[in-house]
């Protein structure tokens, strides 16, 4: 009796990874099959190259994706610096009050709602952009680069301390050792043999920017053109779905957010895959 | 005094994480003696106690071939065969580790652990079961009066000893020993010493020591496991 | 050169340090000074009494009441999905698959981990519109196609926080329990498991925060901007952090906007007490759960 129990209880633990495996091709065969007639008869590459311009039956996604590496690449431009700055502020330079500070509100700002973000850049960023710029509305590319480098700072910030504390201690302290500072420590030890955890934070955060929904759909002011400047209205993939859901659902229109979600999932796998040649899931998982 | 023998070990190889620990193995340990295994350190005794209740199939990269037969009943039976159970197997040989590690449960828990998980019921002779096993021990003393406290509160000697006893819970016909001695001060492993000597009777006892004096004072046989050989030894330094 | 590059790292590690916190200071605080006057019952009942709204025996029409019952509602659901299939998939990860299995199910789930959640959002949707045509005409997008698509937005973390747990048990524990006869499910369940609690539960947590925090994907699967207190899984429904969205595009009057802010300091403040939970049962969260899409 009990026996058969337990081969049930296994059965269902199978079952369920199967089942969760299942989901992650499964969402990738929708997209797929429901963007089919937009792909077929040779259409795949107009799709990538051609404008958006649906009253001329032009349904090419090039400006968001265009718009999507903009937005998100100039995002780690700004982030990344900062990221750094800030982990190694945090485990490097100082010890006290301000590494503890700095820490505790990194963690805090992990669990800030991403809408949150956009609404108070709506608010406060925008207006300031508009002031300052002269930039037209404000909704441009800079107002969601700024926002989105707060939104995916922290988690890059806690990637880069935690592999600054992965290198063994019998290394820095040989450099302390012979009279070295904690600064020269870090530059020549500490940091050459912490990359795989950098590139592996860079690669995730930027995987985050690339899929973020509300902070770019908020305020980067939505227009479908290919974003010429920082103060260009840019629309982003991601965007771009939430913005043509409302559409008609037979409409080619609609079949184009299939084809922005199979880019989006084919980018973000792409990331995925880069992690785990990199340093493999074992870095992640601390 | 003719011996009986209770496990018999045939062409075992076993290698674990490349390494070679056994080559082409066979040897035999009597019944209701203790037999040491000694060599030298990293040459895998530790892992050769874990074919004999086949823990070492949890380890990820070992690979073994070979057999090994023990005696339950009258019959020999291949302990690596399919049909016989894993878990069948595991209560008829005991292990006690070389670092005590009673689970994170009271005293009462830990002994009671093994016929829990048996499927046994928790009555009034698991009560008395628990007891005798203290006892046996020498435990009992020690904490009868405070059973239900966590058994991580108890000294290094204390544990390890709780350890034996709960492996003795389940009356097993073989016991393994890892260096059960090494994490203890002199006088718990002079206890745990004599413990192995009054269980003789009653089960085939096989304990990996690298104290050569320990092995002289309780062992009736000697294994040698060096560069994947293993050689029985014959005692010679009775009086 | 060198001296150079010695001098200006720390300057500069305290220029980005600054930078952050007054960024950070500026979004929280200029939120809730907006927002803290519109704080009260009002902000949640409306003109309705709270006894009443609470009974349903009157409907709450401004307030965020029917948006804070649809988030609630949304998330409990998300996760009574979630937790037994994650954490099952979790538990066979760890402890059964091995070798190229174990492999390819990895790369699967950190695939699913990396999805951006419109795209889980839209797969909620198609999968909607799928089932409208081939399984009854009834099916729209509502509560629970939401809180399925959430579930799936949330699985791979908590299958990773689970296999994460497990994993990182000390191996003698593991053997503990097996030598003594048990079975392996027994050793599971027995032992592993409660001894990697605070690990499960802190990712459960984190994934709570998300799932209550989440708006592409119930924009794509049923969320609107008016429903009331969900009546059925089926009707459509509110929730904060949509209502969030809607009211900074659509807002008509200032009296709305600030029950914006309002709803955005309370999202905040549930999402953080979450967080703070989550820290608190496991001082060292697992970074791999921090991570979102």
């Amino acid at each position: 009796m009990i026996r058969i129990n337990e081969k049930t209880i296994e059965k269902f633990f199978f079952l369920s990874a199967f089942f969760s495996a299942l989901v992650t091709c499964s969402i990738f065969a929708f997209l797929f099959v429901l963007g089919l007639p937009l792909f077929s008869g040779g259409r795949f590459f107009s799709i990538i190259t051609q404008p958006w311009a649906p009253h001329l039956g032009h349904f090419g996604i090039y400006p968001m994706i265009a718009g999507t590496l903009a937005v998100s690449l100039l995002t780690m431009v700004v982030a990344f610096p900062l990221s750094l700055g800030c982990a190694i502020l945090i485990s490097v330079v100082d010890r006290g009050k301000m590494s503890w500070l700095l820490r505790k509100t990194v963690e805090m700002m992990t669990g800030v709602p991403t809408v949150i973000y956009g609404f108070v850049g709506i608010f406060l960023l925008v207006p300031l952009v508009r002031e300052i710029f002269e930039a037209g509305s404000g909704m441009c590319v800079l107002s969601a680069v700024l926002m989105l480098t707060l939104l995916v700072s922290p988690t890059m910030i806690l990637f880069f301390c935690d592999s600054f504390e992965r290198v063994p201690r019998s290394y820095g302290d040989a450099v302390l050792a012979v009279g070295g500072t904690e600064i020269q420590k870090f530059l020549y030890v500490t940091l050459p043999h912490s990359w795989t955890g950098i590139v592996i934070g860079f690669t995730l955060s930027l995987g985050r920017a690339l899929g973020d929904t509300l902070v770019a759909l908020m305020i980067a002011g939505n227009a479908v053109q290919v974003p010429g400047s920082l103060f260009d209205s840019a629309r982003t993939l991601t965007s771009h779905i939430a913005l043509v859901f409302a559409a008609d659902y037979n409409s080619m229109e609609f079949k184009a957010i299939f084809a922005c979600g199979i880019f989006l999932y084919l980018f973000t796998t792409i990331l995925v895959c880069a992690v785990r040649l990199v340093g493999g899931r074992r870095k992640m998982a601390g | 005094m003719a011996e009986t023998v209770k496990i018999k070990t045939r062409n075992l190889s076993f290698s674990y994480n490349g390494k070679r620990i056994l080559r082409n193995t066979s040897i035999d340990f009597a019944e209701n003696k203790i037999a040491a295994i000694v060599g030298p350190s990293g040459s895998g005794k530790s892992t050769f106690l874990l074919t004999l209740n086949r823990l070492w199939e949890s380890i990820p990269n070992c690979n073994l071939e070979g057999r090994v037969e023990m005696k339950f009943g009258n019959t020999f039976h291949d302990i690596y065969q399919k049909k016989y159970p894993v878990t069948r197997l595991r209560r008829q040989v005991g292990m006690v580790f070389q670092a005590p590690n009673p689970l994170p449960m009271s005293i009462y828990k830990n002994v009671v652990f093994p016929l829990e998980l048996a499927g046994r019921k928790d009555g009034e002779d698991a009560r008395i079961m628990v007891e005798q096993c203290l006892k046996k021990v020498g435990l009992w003393g020690e904490v009868c009066d405070r059973l239900d406290t966590s058994a991580l509160s108890l000294s290094g000697g204390q544990q390890q000893r709780l350890c034996i006893a709960r492996a003795m819970m389940l009356q097993p016909e073989v016991l393994l020993l890892d260096e059960p001695t090494s994490s203890l001060d002199h006088k718990a492993a002079a206890a745990i010493e004599e413990l192995l000597v009054d269980l003789k009777g009653q089960c085939t006892v096989l304990v990996v020591s690298h104290y050569l004096d320990q092995v002289q004072r309780i062992a009736d046989s000697i294994v040698e496991l060096q560069d994947g050989d293993m050689k029985g030894r014959s005692l010679v330094f009775a009086a | 050169m060198r001296k150079f590059v010695e001098k200006i790292v720390p300057l500069f590690s305290w220029m980005c340090g600054i930078v952050l916190l007054v960024a950070i200071a500026g979004v929280l605080g200029y939120l809730f000074l907006k927002g803290y006057r519109s704080l009260g019952l009002k902000l949640i009942f409306g003109t309705t009494p709270p006894l009443d709204a609470f009974l349903m025996r009157r409907p709450v029409f401004n307030g965020l009441f029917p948006a804070i019952v649809g988030t609630f509602s949304l998330v409990f659901l998300a996760i009574c999905w979630a937790i037994p299939v994650g954490m099952a998939a979790g538990i066979y990860l760890a402890e059964y698959a091995q070798g190229k299995t174990k492999q390819i199910l990895d790369l699967f789930f950190d695939v699913m981990a990396g999805l951006p959640s419109v795209v889980v959002g839209l797969f909620g949707f198609s999968v909607t519109v799928f089932l409208n045509r081939n399984l009854s005409g009834r099916i729209y997008p509502c509560l629970f196609i939401s809180s399925i698509a959430l579930a799936f937005l949330v699985l791979p973390y908590i299958i990773r926080t689970t296999q994460i747990a497990l994993e990182g048990l000390p191996g003698s524990l593991r053997m503990t329990a097996l030598a003594l006869g048990a079975s392996r499910l027994q050793n599971i369940v027995r032992v592993l498991l409660p001894q990697s609690l605070s690990g499960i539960i802190s990712g459960v947590i984190l994934a709570i925060g998300r799932c209550a925090e989440d708006t592409a994907v119930i924009m794509l699967t049923g969320v609107v901007a008016s429903a009331g207190v969900p009546r059925s899984l089926l009707s459509p429904y509110e929730a904060l952090p949509f209502y969030i969205y809607y009211i900074s595009s659509q807002y008509v009057d200032q009296e709305e906007l600030a029950t914006g802010y309002g709803a955005a300091i309370i999202l905040l403040f549930i999402c953080l007490v979450l967080f703070g939970l989550a820290f608190l049962i496991k001082k060292r969260v697992n970074l791999y759960s921090l991570y979102r899409a």
